[in-house]
């Protein structure tokens, strides 16, 4: 068996998932938690639940966003994080490893339709990687870390891409032991960067919404903290 | 005094920014200060949960950047919304986490420094607080939060724009009570002759009630109107007479205003608690504000959270007026109003409120030729003095320059010779504006055409 399949089947792997899966529930509850203790604290606990989850859901399918600001930048993301979801979770090499390590895997989607997807992915994370580069605004407020983990998406999917190519120039093991190393460094990094908005996000306008609900008595007691006795004069 | 993280070092420079700022901050300390002032309030309010929330999903996407009238305006990465938003942050990360604090102690980063915090206070108060950003923020990132909270830490560090200040102290400890000084007895003077002016050019006995129990609305207009918007009051009074609604104005509070929510919320509480007051003293069953964007959005939205069991609903008076026309009790020429009109969306209230369709109704019910800028609704932009800035005289340049450019550049695209607003912040911006720009349009409240057009 080939280095990358062993590593692929065995403990390691099994240990990044761990860390993928129970991070990224570390940070759910714990979110959840926060945003319950909020309500709690409020004053006005009223919360549209119902206008909050629409937006959330116009956003999870947003189409009627996109070409508002940014229109390439916003569909080349949105092209992006449809591939990568779908790479990820019906690729049948993935699912097989997935059944190796957890016992469970569900149906898979066709070879030729997560290959175009896989284009549009490297298309997405290059456009997001030379914007980024070269468009003003993006580059300030880009950070090392932005540019790392645009690249390693663009390591997991061109090489996940090109190895099983009749014309691929590069070794197969290498390839692929690059490929999983890659996609195993991903799931790490996940719960621990931006890229744990993949399960924070449907949190995020609920938690906007909720700060809004000031505390009575907060700003007060912010004063006696800080100040002497006599109380801080305006 | 909260526990603070301590700073190594920290070089005075003598503080630089583009609004007034009273001498209360010793100048050696600023970033102490703001620690300290972060600390307390991290500690006192729901703010924690929301940086963490932040902190950990912002994707730095830039899409903000297109659509915020100042940064387009100016082309400074400062003016980015996600730019200002990540430097509270950082701040927040290096100093308030357990894992910010032991990457910085391993990576040696720098400590907070006066200059920072020079930076923080600047970037803060070049932001409008529109929260146009916020509906394009792809994971729901709200900045015009963040500059809320941004702008309380920094008072709370004793930098604060003078303007804005002053006029809170008026309202909370002053003599008259009110952000204008308006005396008590200059107000009722100021009543009857608006109460004559009535008779005269409508010849109708319209009554400004003071201090009449038991009313349904208390009503509370941004008190400057009561100064520089008579035509606004009178179409307020004139609609309510028109209606038969049972109103009074409280001789104890008649301020509508409320900046805290740009820059304070112990200040935003201890306002509503006296608006609450008033309201309890005189048994108002309901409170009315008049045409005044972050007025409504205030009372609204933090009567609730603040004001318990004196709480009452808050009612702006467009919706009012528009339902009195449904109800067919007001009677307006639709011959009257003949120049092309449009309609300026307060942020405050449209955004983040709920009045978007009901002044369009109103509007479009009598005038003839009625126009909308686009975008609008929602969507607007800001007039380009939101978030306090029309109040700060010393931001005139910007206002003018940069962050109501686009907005001037809506209403010539419009071709509206009147632009209508209900806000005493925005009429006041766009008149400027339109000085500035040289743009032949008339800014007046939406109530102003309202008066000319109602008849008894």
């Amino acid at each position: 068996m080939p280095t990358w399949l062993i590593l692929a089947k065995g403990p390691a792997f099994f240990f990044t998932l761990a860390v993928f899966v129970l991070g990224l529930l570390r940070l759910i509850v714990l979110t959840i938690w926060d945003i319950a203790a909020a309500i709690r604290r409020a004053g006005d606990r009223r919360v549209p639940y119902v206008q909050i989850a629409r937006q959330t859901l116009s956003w999870l399918v947003p189409f009627k966003h996109l070409h508002r600001a940014r229109a390439l930048y916003s569909f080349a993301s949105f092209g992006l994080h449809v591939s990568l979801l779908f790479a990820v979770l019906f690729l049948r090499n993935h699912l097989g490893i997935l059944q190796d390590n957890i016992g469970f895997s569900w149906f898979t989607i066709s070879k030729q339709i997560l290959d175009f997807l896989t284009v549009i992915g490297i298309a997405g994370a290059l456009i997001l990687l030379l914007s980024r580069m070269y468009v003003i605004g993006s580059r300030h407020l880009s950070k090392v870390s932005d540019y790392l983990l645009l690249i390693l998406l663009l390591n997991i999917f061109v090489s996940g891409f090109i190895a099983g190519r009749a014309w691929n120039p590069i070794p197969y093991d290498g390839l692929m032991l690059f490929h999983t190393l890659n996609g195993m460094a991903l799931l790490l990094v996940t719960p621990f960067t931006k890229i744990a908005h993949c399960a924070l996000f449907p949190l995020v306008r609920l938690g906007s919404e909720v700060a809004w609900r000031l505390m009575p008595q907060g700003g007060s007691k912010v004063i006696e903290s800080l100040h002497s006795p006599e109380g801080r004069k305006i | 005094m909260a526990n603070a993280p301590t700073l190594k070092n920290s070089s005075a420079q003598p503080p630089q920014y583009s609004y007034h700022v009273e001498p209360t901050v010793d100048p050696d300390h600023r970033a102490e200060k703001f620690l300290a002032a972060f600390a307390a309030i991290l500690r006192h309010s729901n703010y924690r949960f929301i940086l963490d929330l932040f902190a950990r999903t912002s994707a730095r996407c830039g899409r903000c950047a297109a659509s915020c009238q100042v940064y387009q305006a100016s082309n400074e990465p400062r003016d980015i919304p996600c730019h200002r938003t990540h430097l509270l942050l950082d701040v927040y990360r290096q100093y308030f986490t357990t894992r910010g604090e032991f990457l910085s102690r391993v990576l040696g980063q720098d400590s907070l420094s006066n200059g920072k915090i020079d930076e923080i206070a600047e970037c803060f108060y070049r932001c409008l607080a529109c929260r146009r950003c916020s509906i394009d923020c792809p994971i729901g990132i709200d900045h015009g939060l963040m500059t809320h909270l941004g702008r309380y830490i920094l008072s709370e560090a004793g930098i604060a724009p003078k303007g804005l200040v002053v006029s809170v102290r008026e309202q909370l400890e002053g003599a008259s009570g009110n952000t204008s000084a308006i005396p008590l007895p200059a107000l009722l003077d100021n009543l009857e002759f608006l109460q004559d002016e009535l008779r005269d050019m409508k010849g109708a006995a319209v009554n400004f009630p003071v201090d009449q129990e038991d009313a349904e609305y208390i009503f509370l207009p941004a008190v400057s109107d009561y100064l520089m918007e008579a035509d606004t009051l009178m179409g307020n009074a004139a609609v309510l007479h028109a209606a038969g609604t049972s109103w009074t104005i409280g001789s104890k509070y008649f301020d509508g205003i409320n900046y805290g929510l740009f820059y304070n919320d112990w200040i935003l509480e201890r306002i509503i608690h006296k608006l609450a007051g008033e309201a309890h003293r005189l048994k108002a069953k309901k409170i009315l504000i008049g045409e005044c964007g972050h007025a409504a959005r205030t009372a609204r939205q933090f009567l609730p959270a603040f004001a318990g069991e004196q709480s009452l609903p808050v009612v702006s008076i467009l919706e009012l007026t528009w339902q009195a026309i449904q109800q067919g009790k007001l009677k307006l020429s639709p011959t009257t109003i003949t120049e092309r009109v449009t309609y300026h969306d307060p942020c405050n209230i449209a955004r983040s409120g709920w009045i978007v369709d009901q002044p369009r109704h109103l509007l479009r019910s009598f005038v003839s030729d009625f126009v909308e800028m686009n975008p609008h609704g929602r969507e607007n932009y800001c007039c380009g003095g939101g978030s306090g800035l029309v109040s700060l005289d010393e931001t005139y340049e910007f206002r003018m320059k940069v962050s109501g450019k686009t907005k001037a550049e809506q209403i010539r695209a419009s071709g509206a010779q009147i632009v209508a607003t209900p806000c005493a912040n925005c009429k006041k911006q766009l008149r400027e504006l339109m000085d500035f720009y040289k743009l032949p349009v008339q800014v007046v409240g939406v109530h102003d055409l309202v008066l000319r057009a109602i008849e008894f």
